[in-house]
């Protein structure tokens, strides 16, 4: 049973919040809802997490409409409403690309085209974005490759590093510190701030890796 | 343009932020004091979301290649163009080749260089602020350094001088309640309100971490939400951060208070080693204090405007 709750965080900013059990129906639910908020012009952004959304509102004498609103527009809120856009990323694995799937290998007891097959085998969703513009948190890597993160974060993950930890998989948009396992790479642009559409992928959004091979 | 001799300890271009890419990971930036930006730009009958500089702690140097009406607002970091002394909320003329020179101030950390019609670097993402993290946006995606040479329009005619009153800094902090205090001990809360806080060397644009003697620790974490500029996690260490400007957009920290907006501005002065105090307040005062806040800004625009038209 999942409990919805909505609060006023700042002046500007209303978060819808669910408690319990985020199903993949009380997910495509949150997207929905996002959906249908972005389509008034009440709001200057709408950041979904995990379970929760944040609405940043352009006029906060819309306060107390929307907090009332937002709850009505979740209960209303179908799940098929949504269709996510889906994004098939061709992904280099292993080798200088992937300089740690032979220890995901070794961690996980599976050999090297098992790990790449169940990885790439996976349909994942953008959860959320966050940590760098454009760094997507795809969800949710199968049961046998969750490892817990690097004890050592590396100084320098390449960009457009393949890299999976915990449950989640992410593709790095450009060149930062981390602690996640990489395991390829992958060629196509994640971010880049001077396009008119700078971040490939957004919230809701469905990834799929297409191994490649060497050249 | 304008010739970076020194950039000092930090300065960077910033306009009023970038905002709506947070669903995208991308942070707001943007002058931490929004008011003294404002302010500037009013003093130049510049459009309010024009570019300036804003410095960090000082020791900068920059020429003016060319003639220039500018202003500087927000803190006093003794600057001085030549030889002469110039205030903050003052506006000033300078010729080419002058010489502008912020030294630095116990009382201050930042100051806010603004030029007739703004630093023309190129819009990214709707706003000419650095991302200092994701390096875009601003002079090309940097801090300032040596020998950059910022693009600005030339002044045709020289200014008189000018000032707007500079609206005072305060370290007492007015903060509305945050979402997770039940499931904080049940009186952190009122120690965060209760204590004087110190701000911590680890702060910068980010975030300001604030220490004290005994520590609010916890185990709570929660899942990760949205966040901006003014929100105040506590994470398991129990030394709160005050997340400024360059903040990530999304965060799994308890929530303990947000800053309101009307105040937030206050920290773009808190340099390391000083001390600052919260206030709980309830929304209708949040709303009210910014209100006020804009109103100045216009009444002083107004009031301008009529001196002009006397002319």
């Amino acid at each position: 049973m999942t409990c919805v709750q909505c609060y006023q965080l700042s002046e500007q900013a209303l978060v819808l919040s669910i408690d319990g059990l985020i199903t993949q129906e009380v997910r495509q639910k949150l997207f929905a809802l996002a959906q249908t908020a972005n389509n008034t012009n009440d709001f200057f952004d709408i950041v979904p997490a995990n379970s929760s959304i944040t609405f940043y509102l352009n006029d906060f004498t819309r306060t107390n409409y929307w907090l009332e609103q937002l709850i009505t527009l979740w209960e209303k809120s179908e799940p098929e409403a949504f269709t996510p856009k889906t994004h098939l990323i061709d992904t280099f694995y292993g080798g200088e690309y992937g300089p740690d799937l032979n220890e995901v290998s070794e961690l996980t007891g599976l050999n090297q085209k098992q790990v790449i097959e169940l990885h790439a085998s996976t349909e994942y969703q953008v959860g959320f974005l966050g940590f760098l513009p454009g760094f997507g948190y795809l969800e949710s890597l199968p049961e046998q490759l969750r490892l817990p993160r690097k004890a050592t974060p590396r100084a320098h993950v390449p960009t457009l590093s393949v890299a999976i930890a915990e449950s989640l998989t992410a593709i790095y948009p450009s060149s930062s510190p981390g602690g996640w396992h990489l395991i390829g790479r992958c060629e196509q642009p994640l971010f880049d701030p001077y396009a008119d559409s700078s971040s490939l992928l957004a919230p809701g959004d469905v990834v799929r890796f297409i191994p490649k091979e060497h050249r | 343009m304008l010739k970076v001799i020194k950039p000092g300890v930090f300065s960077s271009i910033q306009d009023l932020g970038r905002h709506g890419h947070r669903h995208l990971g991308v942070s707001q930036s943007g002058v931490l004091d929004p008011i003294a930006l404002k302010a500037g730009n009013a003093l130049l009958g510049n459009i309010e979301t024009a570019a300036c500089i804003e410095i960090t702690v000082g020791l900068a140097e920059f020429e003016f290649t060319q003639p220039c009406n500018f202003a500087i607002t927000g803190g006093n970091l003794n600057a001085k163009l030549n030889s002469k002394a110039l205030y903050p909320g003052w506006r000033y003329h300078a010729r080419t080749g002058d010489i502008i020179k912020f030294t630095s101030h116990p009382d201050s950390l930042r100051a806010y260089l603004c030029v007739e019609n703004g630093f023309d670097v190129p819009k990214v993402m709707n706003s000419r602020s650095t991302d200092c993290q994701a390096k875009f946006g601003g002079f090309e995606g940097n801090p300032l350094q040596k020998d950059d040479c910022i693009p600005f329009s030339k002044s045709l005619a020289p200014c008189s001088e000018l000032a707007v009153k500079p609206s005072d800094y305060t370290n007492v902090v007015r903060v509305l309640k945050g979402p997770h205090c039940d499931i904080l001990p049940e009186d952190y809360l009122l120690q965060l309100l209760s204590q004087t806080w110190t701000v911590s060397d680890l702060s910068n644009r980010m975030g300001v971490r604030l220490e004290h003697s005994s520590l609010l620790t916890h185990q709570e974490s929660i899942d990760s939400q949205g966040v901006h500029p003014g929100v105040i996690q506590l994470p398991p260490t129990g030394t709160p951060i005050v997340l400024l400007n360059d903040c990530q957009t999304t965060g799994g920290y308890p929530i303990i208070a947000s800053v309101i907006q009307a105040d937030l501005r206050h920290f773009s002065q808190l340099a390391p080693t000083k001390t600052c105090r919260f206030e709980l307040v309830e929304f209708d005062v949040a709303n009210t204090a910014l209100q006020k806040q804009e109103q100045k800004i216009t009444r002083f625009k107004i009031a301008k405007q009529q001196l002009e038209n006397k002319k």
